[in-house]
């Protein structure tokens, strides 16, 4: 990148289901991260809003609600990635001089289409064969029969994320008592093998990064440790045996692999210097994949991590701190930011209950269907 | 009533009775590789493709049985659920498809036959029909 790019203020709705629209989600979480940042949205250069559902108008009129202030205001959209996409225009016009603040706010309301059948029924197409579950259910009975990965395995991933959700109250699913396995595999099956616990939550929400350069982070500090932006890659996909071209996908998994390993390169640092990590877990066979495609352990031992407990917050790498899409929820267009939020006050040591001990580096990763990858890689850094 | 299919351009379904559909893919000279649906060039050396028609037998490379397709959802679907298959054809391409039978019929490395399967009635009464799987003759 060209000039260093630091998180300055992030910003929250709650996820879940319920009435509250998307544009009152939206004024709350740009509201909470521009008090978070201490600015003024007249200091805002750029603005990137991030939804999938509604109308093509939403962006530019919710952003009317923050002010009438002239600058640039763009509609991202690219599936589950679309928080991501839009931080990462933020990150670039800060990198590349267009202004000094970017501001990146995601809102949605439940993924219908995905979460619910439509009212009417569209004429049915070659594409619309098959949903994502049973896409991720693919790699699942697979990963099954390649390396012997049990159902407890999943569910315990996904228990995982459930109970991390417990200690973030902005998350969708607040389960009143700690989630075992047992309880996850005894849940309805949603697509073999996985349960509706294992499945990501898909209700409305909102969230809010803003960035800007080191001098203007510096200035607004306030005795908090800065969040750099050390690394923003994004992949669309390369030809793989065995590819598909047709249908709900996310993939092919190598994507992730190819993303990351460009992400580390520009960070300079590698897997084992990570503290805590974010990804697309719409189901555990992506978490338990992920582990290795990141190269948090060797290809075929994601198994052991999750038996050891090492993803749990507490273990060695902490995987979806704030519950991630299982527990946090998983609207398209603000999960990314969710992340963001996440990572950047873990960096700070703003997490309670959630906190990773001596917290220093983050990942994002997020996929999105069609598809494309984009990791994130945030540094804690004195000064 | 005819059978067509539920987009042109896809798959062809042959006049003799029982046939399978002939899936219409492309094949890359420049990158020897077959693809489905047709590409408009080689993905790969983005060079030109020929038309070609694909096998219409294959092996199981994964598959499931999805009780509840809706995301979020805890409840169980109305329609009782279906099997679906990701499926590798002789010129080393993987479709996904609907997948008759019922859960505990379906092992990967199974042989496969495609087949057609109704999704939809047009206004002038013919059948709207999608591609599916079912187990190939011998390949239980």
């Amino acid at each position: 990148m060209d000039r260093d790019v630091y998180v300055i203020g992030v910003g929250i709705h709650r996820f879940g289901k319920h009435d509250i629209s998307r544009r009152d989600m939206a004024y709350v979480a740009g509201i909470d991260a521009l008090e978070d940042a201490d600015i003024s949205f007249k200091q805002v250069g750029s603005l990137y809003t991030g939804y999938i559902g509604g109308n093509m108008l939403d962006g530019v009129t919710y952003a009317k609600d923050l002010g009438l202030t002239g600058i640039p205001v763009v509609h991202v959209e690219n599936a589950s990635a679309t928080g991501s996409s839009a931080f990462r225009q933020a990150v670039n016009d800060v990198s590349g001089g267009v202004c000094d603040v970017s501001m990146a706010l995601g809102f949605d309301g439940q993924l219908r289409g995905l979460s619910t059948p439509p009212p009417v029924a569209p004429r049915p197409t070659m594409g619309s064969n098959l949903l994502p579950a049973a896409f991720f259910a693919f790699w699942a009975v697979r990963r099954m029969h390649d390396n012997g990965t049990t159902v407890e395995t999943f569910a315990r991933i996904a228990a995982k994320n459930w109970n991390h959700a417990r200690f973030n109250k902005y998350a969708e699913r607040q389960a009143a008592n700690e989630i075992t396995p047992e309880t996850v595999l005894a849940a309805p099956m949603v697509a073999y093998p996985h349960t509706a616990m294992m499945a990501c939550g898909a209700g409305a929400g909102a969230a809010s990064a803003i960035v800007a350069t080191r001098e203007i982070a510096e200035k607004l500090s306030n005795g908090r440790p800065l969040v750099k932006v050390a690394a923003s890659q994004m992949q669309s996909e390369v030809y793989q045996p065995g590819h598909i071209f047709l249908g709900a996908i996310v993939g092919p998994s190598e994507s992730t692999r190819i993303t990351a390993n460009l992400a580390y390169a520009e960070a300079g640092i590698e897997p084992k210097d990570l503290s805590l990590v974010h990804v697309h877990d719409a189901f555990p066979i992506e978490e338990l994949m992920y582990y290795e495609l990141l190269g948090i352990c060797p290809d075929g031992e994601g198994d052991r991590l999750v038996a050891e407990g090492a993803t749990t917050i507490g273990g060695r790498i902490p995987f979806s701190t704030d519950g991630g899409l299982i527990g946090r929820g998983h609207p398209g267009g603000p999960t990314g930011l969710a992340q963001i939020w996440d990572i950047t006050q873990q960096l700070r040591g703003e997490s309670g209950q959630r906190q990773v001990e001596n917290a220093r580096i983050g990942l994002a990763h997020m996929m999105g269907a069609g598809s494309v990858c984009v990791v994130h890689i945030l540094k804690r850094e004195e000064h | 009533m005819a059978r067509v299919p539920v987009e042109e351009g896809y798959f062809r379904i042959p006049e003799e009775e029982g046939a399978a559909p002939v899936l219409l893919g492309s094949f890359s000279p420049a990158a020897n590789t077959y693809f489905w649906p047709r590409r408009k060039r080689c993905p790969i050396s983005l060079e030109p493709v020929q038309d070609c028609e694909l096998s219409t037998e294959g092996v199981i490379y994964s598959w499931t049985f999805v009780s509840m397709p809706t995301m979020g959802s805890m409840k169980a679907d109305a329609g009782g659920g279906f099997g679906a298959a990701q499926v590798d054809l002789p010129e080393g391409v993987r479709i996904q498809a609907q997948l008759e039978g019922k859960q505990g019929d379906w092992a990967i490395g199974q042989r496969v036959r495609l087949t057609t399967r109704v999704v939809g009635t047009e206004a002038n009464g013919d059948e709207l029909v999608t591609i599916a799987f079912r187990l190939a003759e011998g390949g239980e």
